[in-house]
């Protein structure tokens, strides 16, 4: 499912990415799976966070989508090779030290990449399809199984006064 | 459930949509037996999900289509420009419910609005005259709200900040419909619970589809032969040039035929295009009934937009029917606004999953968290309005990519007219002014959704060389071949289209049982 929301959010990007900055370390031993190599995993989460601020979420929500980030990135050698050696080189520039405003001027300077790209449409389709997140931003999913809203608020706005629902009986219809 | 002989010639429609669904009960109600051909599966209320990723995996058309042209969604969504649905029900299965009228100038578009630089714009053969009774049968079928006596829906959160800007900003002709979803139980069907899933398909049945309705009811007759995941793949004709055969893919890919005496097409404006381009032959050389070279031309979307606003109390615009609320004001055609045609404004909702993937396509950064941020204190509107024709906004057949039957794909070409440009910003601008003069601390402008109504490929004119089929939707060319969805529109008025193509529908199948009758078809 996850495949196929990122597919149409970001079209054929993994497929073309680009494996230009071979970094000089092992890439091929940088895991695609959280837990396997602290430091990327941080640096992943940062990006992800620096990405899409929400002081509000823990680190929960980032993690879950640094997950799916990663399982978007593995899908052939080719991806894989290319996307390690990226975020690899994003923690050699020593990102994950940056302060907010430069972390975020960093990944201004990478957004036209296909690595970012990645990162950014797999986000999109997942910490936000999150129901903790949805939780965190007011909203309460599935409805139905509830009764619907017609006894839970669907018109408990009071800061207005209520309006007219029939059509204008005036002149000019 | 009736089965029709594979060898007994049949009236056969494709797609169970608004169009094809509605015209499958028309003609069984008059005793006409039909086999109905639809692509997707027969998924059921029960079978949707209140989950917007789940619902638009189960239900989106998701064929492999492709996008050129200086549009949007060539860039953001290139291999999705249509959001549409495929399962038994067509697009009424996730339609917002809104059932405005056309209005009778629109129906004359050329000549209201004259000669507009490169739009092709031209007069429908048919008044609002015409279809003026089949509004009326197509309203009380639907069980639109202030129609016919059906009461209006109750304002919920979303309304009440739209009905009150649109009443500080001074217009008059805002209201919580017209649309088919039930207020009170109606038709067997019963009253809205409020549940705020629409867009994923409705559990509850309180809104109107063919699913919940015509379907249904034509399977009750026993004159209908409804099969479901059958792909039509080409129409074939004798040597006569009238349609004969209908060759369809089962899911497995197996092809079958089906002989036909009539054959009906409505898979919504993208894929009639493209079957009868599939179904070239040495007597139809550019695609079936296509000697104008009209077919897949003058493609439409509606000016669309959306607008959220953020205020600093709580809305908590989910709660409640997706869509139930419209503002008529700037839907009249009024020149000195810089553009021809109108618009409506319509309340909207999206989750956080889908207003994540929509609200700003390819956005990031803090501006971005901030529009989530916001999300329970967010109010949205939808705008709709008339956008230009143009010969060159075109459905053809990709040389390149394939679907997974193999067939070519079609390529959705479209650029915005500069007409379509400037009701956009003028409605931008002044849906923004409404959330201003109600409290909104901002605003963002929301380009385009993937196309939910598609329009005006095979379009229905007076003169043969000017379109695909006359004014009963019957191909010029092909006087056994009807097209019974929104393809047939000449132009696409401001109005959400649904009702139309419904009350064409009804009037179609009225025409064909009467032809059928007299035995001149």
């Amino acid at each position: 499912m996850k495949t196929t929301k990122r597919r149409l959010l970001i079209g054929s990007a993994a497929a073309t990415m680009m494996a230009s900055t071979f970094a000089k370390v092992a890439i091929a031993k940088l895991p695609l799976a959280r837990g396997g190599d602290p430091a990327s995993d941080k640096a992943l989460v940062r990006m992800i966070r620096v990405m899409f601020p929400h002081k509000r979420f823990g680190d929960g929500p980032y993690q879950r989508t640094a997950d799916a980030v990663l399982a978007a990135a593995g899908k052939t050698p080719a991806d894989r090779v290319a996307f390690s050696a990226a975020l690899h080189d994003l923690q050699a520039s020593g990102f994950t030290e940056l302060d907010d405003k430069a972390a975020l001027a960093k990944l201004k300077s990478i957004e036209d990449t296909a690595f970012f790209k990645l990162v950014k449409g797999t986000t999109v389709t997942t910490l936000y399809d999150d129901p903790e997140v949805w939780g965190l931003l007011g909203y309460e999913g599935p409805s139905f199984d509830k009764g619907g809203y017609v006894k839970r608020g669907f018109n408990d706005l009071t800061w207005l006064p209520e309006p007219r629902i029939e059509e204008y009986a005036g002149a000019g219809q | 459930m009736k089965q029709i002989a594979k060898d007994e010639k049949a009236v056969v429609i494709i797609g169970s949509g608004a169009g094809g669904g509605t015209l499958a009960y028309e003609l069984t109600k008059a005793g006409i037996a039909c086999v109905l051909l639809e692509a997707g599966a027969y998924l059921k209320n029960e079978d949707y999900h209140n989950n917007e990723w789940e619902a638009f995996k189960q239900m989106a058309w998701l064929d492999a289509r492709t996008t050129s042209g200086s549009w949007r969604i060539a860039k953001d969504f290139p291999t999705l420009p249509a959001w549409i649905v495929k399962a038994v029900g067509g697009t009424t299965t996730h339609w917002s419910g809104a059932t405005p009228r056309f209005k009778d100038y629109e129906f004359k578009a050329r000549t209201t609005y004259g000669d507009v630089a490169g739009a092709t714009l031209l007069d429908w053969p048919i008044t609002l005259e015409d279809l003026a009774p089949y509004y009326d049968k197509a309203e009380i079928a639907m069980g639109s709200t202030h129609r016919h006596g059906r009461p209006a829906l109750p304002a919920n959160n979303n309304y009440k900040v739209f009905a009150n800007g649109a009443e500080r900003v001074g217009y008059k002709l805002y209201a919580t419909g017209p649309y088919a979803t039930n207020a009170e139980p109606y038709d067997g069907r019963p009253a809205s619970i409020q549940d705020g899933f629409n867009f994923q398909g409705d559990k509850s049945k309180a809104k109107w589809s063919t699913l919940v309705r015509e379907i249904p009811r034509a399977l009750e007759t026993e004159l209908l032969d409804l099969r479901p995941e059958s792909h039509v793949v080409r129409i074939t004709h004798d040597a006569s040039g009238k349609v004969d055969t209908v060759v369809y893919a089962d899911k497995s890919g197996a092809l079958h035929e089906q002989a036909a005496h009539i054959v009906c097409v409505a898979g919504n404006s993208i894929e009639t295009a493209r079957l009868l381009l599939l179904s070239e032959s040495n007597r139809f050389p550019k695609g079936l009934a296509n000697s104008s070279d009209q077919v897949g031309r003058n493609y439409m979307r509606h000016l669309t937009g959306s607008v959220y606003a953020r205020f600093d109390k709580p809305v908590h615009m989910f709660r409640g029917e997706t869509m139930a609320g419209i503002i008529a004001d700037e839907a009249a055609h009024k020149p000195d606004r810089g553009f021809v045609g109108g618009y409506y404004m319509e309340t909207l909702s999206l989750g956080p999953s889908f207003l994540a993937a929509f609200a700003e396509p390819g956005g990031w950064g803090p501006e971005f968290a901030e529009i989530m941020d916001a999300y329970d204190r967010t109010a949205g509107m939808w705008i709709v309005g008339e956008d230009m024709p143009q010969a060159t906004n075109r459905v053809t057949l990709s040389e390149t990519v394939r679907d997974q039957w193999g067939l070519a794909a079609p390529n959705v070409h479209f650029d915005d007219h500069k007409n379509d440009v400037a009701m956009r910003n003028y409605a931008y601008d002044h849906a923004q002014k409404l959330y201003k003069a109600v409290g909104a601390i901002d605003s963002h402008r929301t380009p385009p959704y993937p196309s939910t109504h598609n329009l005006g490929t095979c379009r229905m004119s007076a003169k043969a060389e000017d379109g695909v089929v006359d004014r009963w939707g019957r191909a010029h060319d092909v006087p056994n071949l009807f097209v019974s969805d929104g393809s047939v529109m000449t132009t696409g008025a401001a109005a959400n289209p649904t009702l139309t193509i419904v009350a064409l529908a009804i009037r179609q199948a009225e025409y064909i049982a009467g032809e059928l009758k007299k035995g001149t078809l």
